[in-house]
């Protein structure tokens, strides 16, 4: 029972940090972006290339006790968020500046051939093998014996990617609740004709929006990677679960997307246990189907 | 003589290209001034400003803010250069505190908190009462005066509003009304766009009836309050009997 929990929580963790940038691009750039998966399979990647570069400048991984990375890997971290950004400024300047005022709909389909060409970027830079940023076996600590609940194992690297989203969720909050560029940001999502007679800049709230997406994004990748494995789809797995999150949580609601993630990851987890893993993807689709005829806006769905 | 505090010169706007509805319009408003701009539904008083404003693309004419030509300003940039408006709805961050509001006006302009909000509370001694309270539960009147509040904090030259009456009763288009006298008062001139005639006419110093995107009539308020055509299209026959007595 608490196992289920603690692995959907992992789940949920990796989809959150997804939702939100999702959230923002939704609330605040006004189109379903179809390509943001594949900006946490492209944050994946770029930090494998970069753990082999700063393994190779450091003569190996050097794990950190008890986890399976060592500093290599954070940095790469950094690496990937800071390129992931750089990627979705680009697309911005390249496709999506150019077709805002055709509206919703074509930035839609932009965004679906933009993941399209993410994709299978990915697929021709490092082939369809799943891979790992490491090698290392990690033994799954016993934070409760069987007879209670059934018992809780979790591994290191889970309680990271578990503790290190609370800790990004809690600065994204602050960012958006008390930096000027933040509230900035929700005034904009909130009424974006008042926001630029407030003297609010779009372009500089837009590119905001993709590059505090990207970031978190990059995050949620790695977190995937870390847990699971890097494989050229993981943007795709993601994406109807990163919707349902987002509808699910309320469009343009932090917490909503935090919620709404942690939420569809232990359906997940349920769907594992209960139905089998090949089942897995359908938690998602279910959860959005629930609430899309049960409270379509959402459970905390901004107002304006 | 010192340049107008607006000068609107043969301004053309349109939402869709080929498909004008402000046509041709001219507006002086000298510093200090009240001027509300009048007439019939569809005469294009609210793209007027929202023109002016940076909000409606202007295809023709020009816009001088204090002799300066602020026509190719961006929306965002004029608040910048002392001109703020105020929308007829949506005019407040409704998922903002009152505080929230006023605070992140200033901090857009880069300028002292404190010293921006203070002489604001103090026009609008309510908003201070109640500036943990979500702009969103605001009554009517309580968000227009947070709208003109968080217009002001930006110390504007000019402060335009779009039908600051609108849905509001009676008693608190009085109050609003006023409030923009006490606004002008300390220096800003003022350019509202009206549907309530009378209410318009008791707070302007002058006016201008817009008709199918032009100015038709510019008079002060008590000449357009006795011109028969005026009495008999916007403010009843009681005040027409009054005008003619």
């Amino acid at each position: 029972m608490l196992q289920i929990l603690a692995d959907g929580l992992v789940i949920g963790s990796v989809v959150s940090l997804g939702a939100i940038g999702l959230s923002l691009c939704f609330s605040i750039l006004r189109f379903a972006n179809f390509g943001h998966g594949e900006l946490l399979a492209w944050g994946a990647y770029v930090a494998l290339s970069a753990l082999a570069v700063f393994s190779a400048l450091a003569g190996g991984a050097h794990p950190i006790a008890p986890f399976s990375f060592g500093w290599p890997l954070l940095a790469a971290l950094a690496v990937a968020a800071l390129a992931v950004a750089a990627l979705t400024l680009v697309l911005d300047a390249a496709l999506f500046k150019r077709l805002r005022r055709q509206g919703a709909i074509t930035l839609v389909i932009a965004s679906f051939g933009a993941a399209l060409a993410l994709r299978n970027g990915l697929l021709f830079l490092y082939g369809g093998v799943p891979q790992y940023y490491s090698q290392e076996l990690q033994i799954a600590v016993h934070l409760l014996p069987r007879r209670l609940l059934g018992g809780l194992r979790i591994t290191p690297d889970q309680l990271f990617v578990l503790a290190l989203t609370a800790v990004t969720v809690v600065g994204v909050h602050l960012f958006l609740s008390r930096s000027t560029l933040g509230r900035a940001m929700r005034a904009t999502a909130m009424n974006p004709q008042l926001a630029r007679v407030a003297g609010i800049d779009p372009e500089r709230v837009l590119r905001a929006t993709w590059v505090i997406g990207a970031l978190l994004a990059a995050v949620a990748g790695v977190f995937a990677g870390l847990t699971v494995q890097l494989r050229p789809t993981l943007g795709l797995d993601l994406l109807l679960p990163l919707f349902a999150a987002v509808i699910l949580g309320g469009i343009g609601s932090v917490w909503g997307a935090v919620l709404g993630g942690l939420i569809v990851g232990v359906a997940e987890s349920v769907a594992v246990h209960v139905v089998g893993a090949e089942y897995r993807a359908a938690a998602a689709f279910f959860v959005l189907i629930a609430i899309l005829l049960v409270r379509p806006t959402g459970l905390f769905a901004e107002k304006t | 003589m010192s340049s107008p505090a607006l000068d609107i010169e043969s301004l053309e706007a349109a939402y869709e290209p080929g498909l004008p509805i402000v046509r041709g319009a001219n507006l002086r408003v000298q510093p200090g001034e009240i001027v509300a701009i009048l007439g019939p539904n569809g005469a294009g008083k609210s793209t007027l400003v929202k023109a002016v404003a940076g909000l409606v693309p202007i295809s023709a004419g020009r816009v001088l803010l204090h002799g300066a030509d602020i026509t190719c300003v961006p929306a965002h940039r004029l608040v910048f250069e002392g001109l703020a408006f105020v929308p007829q709805t949506e005019n407040v961050f409704a998922n903002l505190t009152i505080a929230e509001n006023l605070e992140l006006a200033a901090a857009i302009l880069k300028a002292d908190k404190r010293e921006r909000l203070d002489p604001v509370y103090a026009m609008f001694p309510d908003l201070q009462r109640q500036r943990a309270l979500l702009a969103g539960r605001l009554s009517g009147g309580q968000r227009q005066m947070l709208a003109v509040a968080r217009a002001l904090i930006a110390r504007p030259r000019v402060l335009m509003l779009d039908e600051p009456s609108a849905g509001l009763s009676p008693k608190l288009v009085g109050q609003v009304l006023d409030q923009l006298k006490r606004v002008r008062d300390t220096g800003v001139t003022v350019v509202l766009v009206e549907q309530n005639v009378k209410a318009a006419l008791a707070v302007a110093d002058r006016a201008a009836v817009l008709v199918e995107g032009r100015e038709h009539l510019v008079g002060t308020a008590a000449e357009l309050r006795a011109d028969a055509r005026i009495a008999e299209l916007y403010l009843g026959r009681h005040v027409q009997a009054q005008a003619v007595a």
